[in-house]
């Protein structure tokens, strides 16, 4: 037995209170067992600990590593310039991690939304006296009071209800109101009436219910334990950055270890070796590379905002073009979320009518069976029969949406069943007596209407239908009109409206009926089912019984009268959702670039298998579960079926998305979810990219997730695949450029040593390159734009490094000798023209050590002008490419040259970085080499085409 | 196996809930139950009401779902006059609840719930209730370690307990990540993981079998107590029942304590089980 099985007195006493409510003083007690009613984020760390998180990753690490062998390097032989490097990598590393902490700092309110969902202060009972409390302080065993316009403080089972109808959209994310009751509930503890949710909302009536689950504990609290207790996992790039670093490190440090032996082999002094073995290290450390990866996905997320993707988190920008699955909704997101009639069903001579649309592709199946279809969708449909008619007035009556100033207002399906009522008989108006709202489980609502003849209360603009209808000649009647789904309303008609006349419902009839809306169902159509009935003089008889006065809103019934049943079914109406005209293009892209998607959907099976195939989501017979299936599927079955090419998960809500989205997870797969409800959340934060809708999402599924879409479109999210795809291409390219510039960094220093010549390139001038001409290249690489094939191409597997042998063979094997060739190149020519002999060690302070020093720079500059052509692509030409088709390399070039004549010409340059003025044979010298390594790196692309063409 | 059950109860309304499992289990096992309140010297006459009207509560519904039942009110220090009816009675478990309070302090140094965990000459059960409904829980998650003790004491409760309820089972194992320098930790499938589940959860599953009570086998991955929080809050599970930690409290110092943090954050109610071996 549990809480929604108990009767009220065994729930009291189970619960230990009373109906007067818990004492002041047990509340305290209470208070201090079960802790305030409050919604906590857990294991939130704090601000402190996020920003000293940006200082200790690995690659910040190495980077202090460098920072402090720069400081020991310069206190055993100072003098070299290192402190100034030294501080110049904490700069890096300061800069870099306030630039991070800021954009993370902004992705992190997921729980302050969700904080405010729950109420202020609550209304309760406490020693048999009603207060009002801060909400805060509610405790199992309080006894709490629910009236029209409340949010549910804490889990509760109602001891009284009064017609009390709640929205329990926070939890199921579905934004209809359902009755509750206090009577015992025999069903499933979620699906129970007697139960209200901390966080829903009370739209209708009146009740009492004991708390019995608070804060934390309670469903909502649970949604928040989800949302907050996700574990933190490294993005993708966050992990081969890690793998990059790593390598680096082994790099550096073998290099670093192997040129100190060879020292010591060689008979150099301990203290010479080890501050050789210092500055090889250093040279090594790529410091350019941090600031530049989160400059570049800085960029790209900039990009993705122009094609409607907010990026929430900077390394989200790569993940997105990793992911090998998306999960996506139906509604809104490939479709329009605008509803049309397109089909309309009765039994009458001319059997039905039909709208065509616009949206409505050739070839799509379905209507041939039909007839009377109307010239245009603009114009009136035509009279299709009195049952016709009948239908009309039922859409029009038994609806809640409002035609105001041109607009159609309420919900989507209710204002599309109005807009064809009004444009086929005009504007209805009349008494409305009583409703009997639409909710999820009963699936239908009932309105009762009021009509007197000449008392102008029920009026027909534009055509005079009712008359004609021999039903209607009464001079005050009373009807009831429903509408909902077929499943619910048809068992509740006993006959049919076939024109004038009503007969009771044949075989025949109810062949056709069911004919007629799977035929709707197969087209994708929502099919809604109307029925009427008329009730006589209620009010009248209600008067003359002992039952209550005319209540609200009752479940089935008016003043102890059922009013819903013995009806006369009317006819049926489709209504489509029409798929965006992108969509088709976008999942096709999808198809091509190996990127699975399935469908999550609350609409029945067929309708979602409908659509699917109308926008190519699905070829053949897909897999298709729903949502009660999945409840008792186990995971391994389930995981069974997700291995399924094509599957559709219909009749579902949020709470089963996460499920999905972690046997996926678990399965390898890199999944991207949408969502827009607040119990989408926690599926937002396990997936690898939660996206958010941004027109119609609320603010904890915006905050909880890694990319915001602005107009709730899937085209978008393929759009920024594509940009993502292209990003990590990207950052490739310019850790092939970046890297290659450390061999003439290090060449040199191992010359300096072996050969003993005067240190060809001062530390001062490593720190020129590597945070200073290199950058605007490296960044303008960073916004190549995606391949022309990147979505043609499967995902990039999990298996597939970021550094590869190809990469750093191609960085520090081709293109790095190059430019070390280049470097020294213009450092001898110097000296020789000057007339130094090998052996003599130069001042560093003579200007023709600081020519010579120069030119080896200019080397390495000029040679990675070429460079940075060459790394726009690993095999395309830049001859197909265009040198023009990047404009930002040719800025980022021309800020690089600009940035080279500063530091070469400018006496600033001359004296920060240790440069004198070059003489122009200097450069005619070295500008070979960058046109050199250009062509070299053609001929290796043009094998390495042919190669891979084999 | 369990013969006699005694349920520690006490003015507060969390250990009335915990001796509502006490009840199910004595039920399910047809064991003699022991309602114990002992009062501190110079207590408080309203909690002293509060205590004896809990203890009548739960003698009377243990009574009508026919369990055998005895009322105890003893006058003392709680641990020791616990200890002595433990001994005096041959009781096979010991239920208790623990205090929030407790749960804030770290390593539950010098509280009630340790001292019984520590002294007490039999298996205990320390609950923590942090929701007063869902008495009959329907999901129970059971978390395994890697080396289990008192394996076949620990199925027949968790066993004993579920039958009780009515409710299934799902035993959880999180498996050690597998590393290595340059890839990190290496992403594992649920197929592979399944390798690595230990022998103990093995025999443990055998043991449940034993006792023909269905369940569903788990691994997941991570940091150990934030994975059980999760699964608890992601599957619905409306109860927890876990080992006792058996890290020593530098241990739990250097490298956390496990149950000490699910203990704080967990989404529903939970029980600690040591068993009498252990």
């Amino acid at each position: 037995m549990n809480i929604h099985n108990l009767s009220k007195d065994t729930v009291l006493k189970n619960l230990v209170t009373s109906d007067k409510g818990l004492s002041e003083t047990e509340a305290a007690k209470r208070l201090h067992e079960y802790g305030l009613n409050e919604i906590k984020e857990v294991r939130k760390k704090s601000l402190f600990h996020r920003f000293i998180a940006q200082f200790t990753h690995f690659l910040a690490i190495l980077l202090w590593l460098a920072a402090g062998l720069c400081l020991l390097s310069e206190y055993l032989h100072p003098g070299e310039g290192l402190v100034s490097l030294g501080i110049a990598i904490f700069g890096v590393i300061l800069i870099n991690a306030v630039f991070t902490f800021v954009q993370e700092y902004r992705a992190e309110k997921a729980i302050e939304a969700l904080k405010k969902l729950l109420p202020f202060n609550v209304k309760l009972s406490r020693d048999g006296s009603t207060k009002e409390i801060c909400a805060e302080n509610v405790v199992p065993g309080d006894l709490v009071f629910l009236g029209e316009g409340d949010k549910v403080p804490a889990d509760a089972r109602l001891i009284e209800s009064n017609y009390l109808m709640v929205n329990n959209a926070p939890l199921t994310g579905e934004s209809d109101t359902r009755p509750r009751s206090h009577e015992a509930f025999e069903g499933d503890y979620f699906e129970s009436p007697n139960i209200v949710f901390a966080g829903t909302h009370v739209v209708s009536g009146s009740g009492r219910a004991v708390a019995f689950a608070t804060g934390m504990s309670t469903e909502f609290g649970k949604i928040a334990h989800l949302t907050s207790g996700v574990q933190e996992r490294l993005s993708p790039l966050q992990k081969e950055i890690i793998k990059v670093t790593k390598i680096i490190a082994v790099i550096a440090l073998t290099t670093g270890i192997f040129f100190f032996v060879l020292g010591t082999f060689i008979g150099r002094s301990f203290w010479h070796n080890l501050l050789f073995a210092i500055g090889i290290t250093i040279a090594n450390v790529p410091e350019g590379l941090l600031p530049t990866v989160t400059l570049s996905l800085a960029m790209g997320s900039q990009r993705m905002a122009k094609k409607n993707a907010l990026i929430k988190t900077l390394t989200s920008v790569e993940t997105l073009g990793s992911v090998t699955v998306i999960c996506t909704d139906k509604t809104g997101t490939l479709t329009q979320n605008k509803m049309e009639v397109q089909e309309i069903w009765t039994l009458s001579d001319s059997d039905a009518l039909r709208i065509p649309s616009p949206l409505r592709g050739e070839g799509k199946g379905g209507g041939e069976a039909w007839s009377g279809i109307s010239p245009s969708p603009s114009s009136p449909p035509v009279k299709g029969g009195e049952s016709y008619n009948m239908l009309m007035q039922a859409a029009s009556l038994c609806n809640n949406a409002v035609y105001d100033n041109g607009k159609y207002k309420g919900d989507p399906t209710e204002a599309a069943i109005l807009k064809a009522a009004r444009e086929a008989i005009g504007d209805m108006k009349a008494e409305r007596i009583h409703e009997i709202p639409f909710d999820s489980e009963r699936k239908r609502m009932t309105t009762v209407y009021k009509w007197e003849v000449g008392s102008g209360k029920w009026e027909v603009k534009e055509k005079d239908l009712l008359t004609s209808t021999s039903h209607f000649l009464l001079p005050t009647s009373y009807f009831s009109f429903t509408k909902g789904a077929l499943e619910t309303v048809l068992p509740l008609c006993t006959d049919i409206l076939r024109d004038n006349e009503v007969k009771a419902i044949s075989e025949d009839d109810n062949n056709s009926l069911m004919h007629t809306y799977h035929s709707m169902m197969d087209e994708g159509l929502r099919v809604i089912a109307f029925a009427y009935k008329e009730i006589g003089d209620i009010e009248h008889r209600i008067q003359n019984t002992d039952n209550p006065p005319l209540p609200p809103f009752s479940k089935g019934g008016m003043g102890g009268f059922d009013i819903e049943s013995d009806l006369v079914f009317l006819g049926l109406m489709g209504l489509e959702d029409p798929p965006r005209p992108e969509v088709p293009d976008a999942i096709e892209k999808c198809h091509s670039a190996g990127i699975k998607i399935i469908m999550i959907t609350g609409d029945a099976s067929r309708t979602a298998v409908a659509i699917a195939k109308q926008i190519g989501l699905v070829k053949n017979n897909p897999v298709v579960i729903e949502g009660h299936e999945i409840n008792v599927m186990s995971d391994s079955d389930l995981r069974g079926k997700l291995l399924s090419d094509e599957i559709i998960f219909a009749r579902m809500t949020p709470v089963h998305k996460m499920r999905i989205v972690t046997i996926l997870e678990d399965e390898g797969e890199r999944v991207a979810v949408t969502g827009d409800g607040v119990n989408d959340a926690p599926a937002l934060k396990k997936a690898n990219i939660g996206i958010a809708m941004g027109l119609t999402g609320t603010d904890v599924a915006r905050e909880a997730a890694d990319i915001v879409l602005l107009d709730d479109n899937f085209a978008s999210i393929v759009n920024a695949i594509e940009e993502g795809r292209g990003i990590f291409e990207n950052i490739r390219k310019f850790i092939t450029y970046i890297f290659a510039s450390n061999i003439p960094e290090a060449v040199p220093y191992i010359a300096y040593v072996i050969f003993n010549i005067p240190l060809p390139l001062t530390i001062m001038q490593i720190l020129a390159v590597d945070l200073g001409t290199d950058m605007f290249p490296a960044l303008a690489l960073g916004a190549e734009k995606p391949a022309r094939g990147a979505m043609r191409q499967p995902p990039r597997s999990p298996e597939e490094k970021l550094l590869n042998f190809k990469i750093l063979g191609r960085a520090y094997l081709f293109l790095g000798p190059i430019e070390a060739l280049a470097g020294l190149s213009g450092f001898f020519y110097v000296l020789h023209s000057g007339g130094w002999q090998w052996g003599t060690m130069l001042p560093s302070h003579e200007v023709l050590y600081m020519q010579a020093t120069t030119a080896c720079l200019a080397g390495i500059i000029v040679s990675q002008i070429g460079n940075v052509f060459a790394c726009r692509s690993f095999k395309d030409s830049i001859f197909r490419l265009g040198f023009f088709s990047n404009k930002l390399v040719i800025l980022g070039t021309a800020a690089e040259i600009i940035l080279s004549a500063l530091i070469i010409y400018h006496p600033w340059g001359n004296r920060i970085f240790g440069t004198a003025p070059l003489r122009a044979d200097v450069w005619l010298l070295l500008i070979p080499f960058s046109i050199g390594l250009l062509l070299a790196e053609e001929l290796r692309k043009y094998y390495a085409r042919r190669y891979s063409n084999a | 196996m369990y013969k006699k059950i005694l349920a520690a109860v006490n003015e507060f309304s969390n250990s009335e809930i915990a001796s509502r499992y006490a009840i199910t289990l004595a039920k399910s096992s047809h064991a003699k139950l022991y309602l114990v309140f002992v009062a501190e010297e110079k207590i408080e006459k309203d909690k002293l009401r509060h205590a004896e009207a809990a203890l009548e509560r739960l003698f009377l519904e243990a009574r009508n779902t026919g369990v055998d039942v005895e009322s105890i009110t003893e006058c003392g220090e709680p641990v020791s006059k616990i200890k002595k009816l433990v001994k005096e009675h041959d009781i096979d478990i010991v239920f208790a609840a623990t205090r929030r309070e407790d749960v804030k302090k770290r390593f539950f140094v010098k509280t009630l719930s340790r001292q019984l965990m520590v002294k007490l000459p039999c298996s205990v059960a320390m609950v923590r209730v942090v929701k007063m409904a869902g008495i009959h829980p329907k999901h129970i998650l059971v978390p395994l370690r890697g080396h289990l003790t008192d394996i076949e004491e620990r199925a027949y409760f968790v066993a004993t307990l579920a039958e009780g309820s009515g409710a299934g089972i799902t035993l959880f194992h999180l498996h050690k990540p597998i590393t290595s320098f340059i890839n990190g930790e290496m992403h594992l499938k649920p197929v592979q993981r399944d390798e690595y589940v230990p022998k103990d959860v093995e025999k443990f599953r055998e043991h449940l079998n034993k006792y023909k009570i269905p369940h569903e086998k788990k691994t997941g991955t991570g940091s150990i107590a934030r994975a059980i929080t999760l699964e608890a809050a992601h599957r619905k599970n409306d109860l927890i029942v876990m080992g006792a930690s058996e890290r020593s409290l530098l241990s739990s110092i250097v490298k956390g304590n496990p149950v000490e943090t699910v203990l704080r954050e967990t989404p529903c109610n939970l029980i600690i089980f040591r068993g009498r071996k252990s």
